[in-house]
């Protein structure tokens, strides 16, 4: 009966497949972590709507750890971008270009 | 090290409290005193990370009420402008982009006004703040725009809008 | 449910797929880094809004709810609260680590400060 949850779920599901060309592609490391947390969010919008369509709460409690979580790995490449390339990893990025 | 404050404490158990009520859900005797134990211990470790200005700014109906007209009418309409604007870049191709960074000028003070208005910036969509400076004590804004037509003072107004002036009304005393 | 607002619980749902379309559309088309940011957080704003909107409407009249229906708001606060955040940290450390746009900015005003 509520066939367009969960078709919407499914196609949500598909959009993050498909941002993860990026994370597979992406030239540099910042693109990788903005593909990966924008198929966080499409899998949290996801989880929303198949707890929807199956009525369970379970999958909402999923969905606000992965939501929380989200911001703590983002911060990690963000803040090792900044600093730690340039003091301990200098010479690893310059071989690498 | 700072010191721990009480309302600060108090403002943080709050926020913890109310999140253990929500994953539970049960007012049962034994988990409101488990939870307000784990809670109150959570809050004393770390509420002098969270909050270093005054704790219970917002005590103020009229405050408050400013503050809920902004994030419910005001931000959503430049929200949805910019996310359309976004929208018929994607869609056409991605051509015509100049992209840039330019530096405007702001005049907030205190440093919960500052912090919301460079997260307005960051969710609208074709504008991202990088960094904030502090020069002849007025914060400075770098913000990566998608498209830099303007710089300095012109730039602020196309990017800021009518955001700063509610910002300054909630969150300025 | 009556009708019109499982209706207008659809196209809510609907509109959000659409900006999380543009969003996707924007990371694998746009030509640099930074573009590609700002093409995410269409994503994390209407997308998240448009979903969450519907949601709750759903959660609300359809199967009358209220555990569910704060969760959901809850899980849309949250994304939109720490967005901002995380976009702001990645920007700063891409241009801090040296990533560049192919095409040199136009207006380049902090690599300007900075020397």
């Amino acid at each position: 009966m509520n066939t367009d949850l969960i078709v919407f779920a499914v196609l949500f599901g598909a959009l993050a497949a498909v941002a993860m060309i990026r994370l597979v592609k992406g030239p540099t490391g910042a693109d990788r972590m903005v593909a990966g947390d924008v198929a966080d969010t499409l899998i949290c919008c996801a989880m929303i709507l198949f707890a929807l369509y199956s009525g369970r709460g379970i999958y909402l409690d999923i969905a606000i750890i992965g939501a929380m979580l989200g911001i703590v790995d983002t911060m990690l490449v963000g803040r090792f971008l900044e600093k730690g390339r340039r003091e301990k990893h200098a010479d690893v990025a310059e071989d690498s270009q | 090290m700072r010191k721990t404050k009480a309302p600060a404490v108090i403002a943080t158990f709050v926020v913890c409290f109310l999140f253990w009520l929500l994953l539970t859900w049960s007012v049962k005797p034994q988990e409101l005193i488990a939870g307000a134990v784990v809670s109150l211990a959570a809050a004393l470790f770390s509420a002098r990370f969270f909050i270093h200005e005054k704790a219970f700014w917002f005590a103020n109906p009229a405050k408050l009420f400013t503050g809920l007209f902004y994030w419910v009418c005001v931000f959503p309409g430049e929200l949805i402008k910019a996310n359309l604007h976004m929208a018929k870049l994607v869609l056409g191709g991605c051509k015509n982009l100049k992209p840039g960074i330019v530096k405007i000028p702001s005049s907030l003070e205190s440093d919960y006004g500052r912090a919301a208005l460079a997260n307005s910036i960051t969710l609208t969509p074709g504008t991202i703040t990088m960094e904030i400076v502090e020069e002849e004590g007025k914060p400075w804004y770098y913000v990566h725009w998608i498209e830099a037509e303007s710089d300095g003072e012109e730039a602020g107004e196309a990017i800021k809008g009518r955001m700063e002036k509610w910002i300054r009304r909630f969150w300025e005393k | 449910m009556p009708m019109w607002l499982k209706i207008l619980s659809d196209v809510l749902i609907a509109c959000g797929a659409f900006f999380a379309l543009v969003g996707v559309l924007g990371i694998l088309r746009m030509p640099d880094t930074f573009c590609r940011m700002q093409a995410s957080t269409c994503v994390s704003t209407l997308g998240v809004i448009g979903v969450a909107l519907g949601g709750l409407l759903h959660a609300i009249f359809a199967m009358g709810s209220a555990s569910t229906a704060v969760k959901i708001a809850v899980i849309c606060l949250l994304i939109l609260i720490t967005n901002p955040v995380g976009s702001h940290a990645i920007a700063k450390g891409a241009y801090k680590a040296g990533i560049r746009p192919e095409t040199p900015m136009e207006t380049d005003d902090l690599g300007r400060d900075n020397e």
